[in-house]
């Protein structure tokens, strides 16, 4: 177990000094500034260029946590999946595990190490945003019509803790950053498809990002996507699991 | 002396090739043992199998007694290891390095340690980031990690194929320093290395261990004992090597012998002076590991082992 956290400051000082934080803090700061700005500015600029006889409906809080959601969902997950798609076949092809394995290092903890690191920097990125988001939304929109904002962004990071995994699985399981790459945008392309199943959609992960707006107003219990989340998290063992499994058998040399 | 290492009928396979087939070897505590064979003789395999990081189809390993298992990191706390091509990461500065080797392995009072031991491979002044070091200073470093936690076993791959002579030379060199206190296995092609520092010396040929003795043990049972006569003109050597019916090569015959160089040397005199040549250097050719090794692979049969 002393060889966990070891294994995980070196994570910390790799995601540190390769600038992968840096560039996901700045992307999901510019989501976090942009999403309210975008809201309140989007209807002046259509204003602007289609004539002021056009009627637009007034910009909302709502407008605003829209946005953020599908900036997230649409983007930001698939940023994470290529600044760390290849956190570990990139170990593998560049041979950097052996002298640390061969010192002692288990496999199991260079898996555990990696997530934790991922998961940190998630919800370091997300917190950040949701907190900025949610103080300019409250600055430009003083409504009364997103009255659950921390409850629309519990399911956005319980599937944050889902997809890491999957990128870890992809990660461990291809060869290339971009094998693992294929693989997230596997399991994701399948997981839309199964939204097709009405009566699944309480179990799919994907719904985690999909209702995240209904359960800010209020219109959907955050109760009904509990099935869903203990699936993210069931799936999330799983992949850990996997990711350990699989990196056991992996010839590191 | 007691065995610090010891490999019983070792064998793997990678499908239907065989790359080890009945390894067995030992060695002693504190000595240096060259592993020499040609490229694909199981060599890098033999190393990846000690290290945990393969596993054995059959057989068993052993390091101070303790069996070595395949994934399992138990054994590793004794080895040190010096990969051909040591990879870092190269955002971090070698002391940054070697304190996370050192974390790993528990290495008491590190910071001490750690300049002792930059120190020792010439990397004391060494600050900037390994992105830009150069293969010489990724060598030092590798050796510097692998010995940090002053294994008893270190196991380096091939450590100097890629030096230039310099590098080589320091390399060996603090090879050598080690005997006595660290017991070394070392891979690597080129014989005069091995020569040059190894108490043992094992040729791996087909996945075999076609021989494994002393240097000096294996010269005299493989060595041609060889004397060169050099001549003054081409026709001369021309006549001496029809009359011994010996090979010859810029003005130098090469006479391949049995028994004592003096009795041997006494009787190529007589017989040149009853065809009146005269040589104008005469010597006697120590056989060379290369030679020996070309021997052994020859012989397809495994024939001694330590």
């Amino acid at each position: 177990m002393r060889t966990l956290p070891v294994f995980f400051k070196k994570e910390l000082l790799e995601t540190w000094r390769t600038r992968r934080f840096g560039v996901l803090a700045v992307v999901f700061l510019l989501f976090a500034l942009m999403s309210p700005l975008a809201a309140k500015l989007t209807p002046d600029l259509l204003r602007l260029s289609l004539g002021t006889a056009v009627k637009l409906p007034t910009p909302t809080s709502v407008d605003s946590w829209t946005q953020f959601y599908k900036n997230i969902s649409q983007m930001g997950i698939y940023i994470i999946a290529i600044l760390f798609g290849g956190t570990v076949s990139r170990e593998l092809t560049d041979k950097t595990l052996v002298n640390l394995v061969t010192k002692g290092l288990p496999r199991w903890a260079v898996i555990i190490a990696k997530y934790l690191c991922l998961l940190g920097q998630w919800l370091v990125v997300v917190a950040s945003a949701f907190f900025i988001t949610w103080g300019y939304t409250t600055f430009y929109f003083s409504d009364r019509q997103s009255p659950h904002p921390i409850a629309a962004c519990l399911p956005l990071l319980v599937f944050g803790a889902f997809f890491l995994a999957v990128v870890l699985f992809g990660s461990t399981w291809g060869r290339h950053t971009y094998e693992g790459l294929l693989f997230t945008c596997l399991v994701m392309a399948i997981l839309f498809l199964a939204k097709l199943l009405k009566q699944a959609h309480n179990f799919n992960p994907v719904s985690l990002i999909g209702d995240n707006v209904a359960i800010l107003q209020g219109n959907l219990s955050l109760t009904k996507l509990f099935p869903a989340m203990g699936v993210a998290l069931g799936l999330t063992l799983i992949l850990i699991v996997s990711s350990v499994a699989l990196l056991n058998k992996k010839a590191l040399v | 002396m007691s065995d610090l290492l010891t490999l019983y009928h070792l064998q793997k396979r990678y499908g239907s090739r065989a790359v080890l087939q009945d390894l067995n070897f030992k060695i002693p505590r504190g000595s240096i043992f060259g592993l020499v064979g040609a490229n694909g003789a199981g060599k890098t395999t033999t190393m990846r199998l000690i290290l945990g990081l393969e596993k054995a189809d059959a057989g068993t390993i052993l390091i101070n007694g303790e069996k070595v298992h395949y994934g399992q990191t138990k054994t590793n706390r004794m080895t040190g290891y010096l990969p051909d091509v040591p990879a870092f990461y190269d955002y971090m500065t070698s002391r940054e390095y070697l304190r996370l080797c050192a974390d790993l392995t528990h290495v008491a009072n590190a910071t001490v340690k750690i300049e002792n031991t930059l120190a020792l491979v010439g990397l004391e002044e060494v600050h900037h980031r390994i992105h830009g070091f150069s293969r010489g200073m990724r060598q030092r470093l590798g050796i510097a990690q692998a010995l940090l936690n002053d294994p008893e076993l270190l196991i380096c791959d091939e450590p100097t194929s890629a030096l230039d002579p310099a590098g080589r030379a320091a390399f060996l060199n603090l090879l050598y320093s080690l005997k006595g206190r660290v017991t070394v296995l070392f891979s690597t092609h080129i014989l005069s290395d091995v020569e040059r520092i190894s108490d043992y010396v094992g040729i791996l040929h087909h996945g075999r261990l076609a021989a494994c003795d002393t240097p000096a043990r294996l010269r005299a049972i493989y060595g041609r004992h060889q004397m060169a006569l050099t001549f003054a003109t081409v026709a001369e050597t021309r006549r001496c090597a029809t009359h011994f019916q010996a090979p010859w090569h810029d003005c130098t015959v090469t006479i391949t012998y049995q028994g004592s160089y003096a009795a041997e040397a006494r009787q190529v005199f007589q017989d040149l002076l009853a065809v009146k040549l005269m040589p104008v250097n005469l010597r006697r050719v120590d056989p060379t590991l290369d030679q020996i090794f070309m021997e052994v692979t020859q012989n397809e049969n495994p024939t001694r082992v330590l």
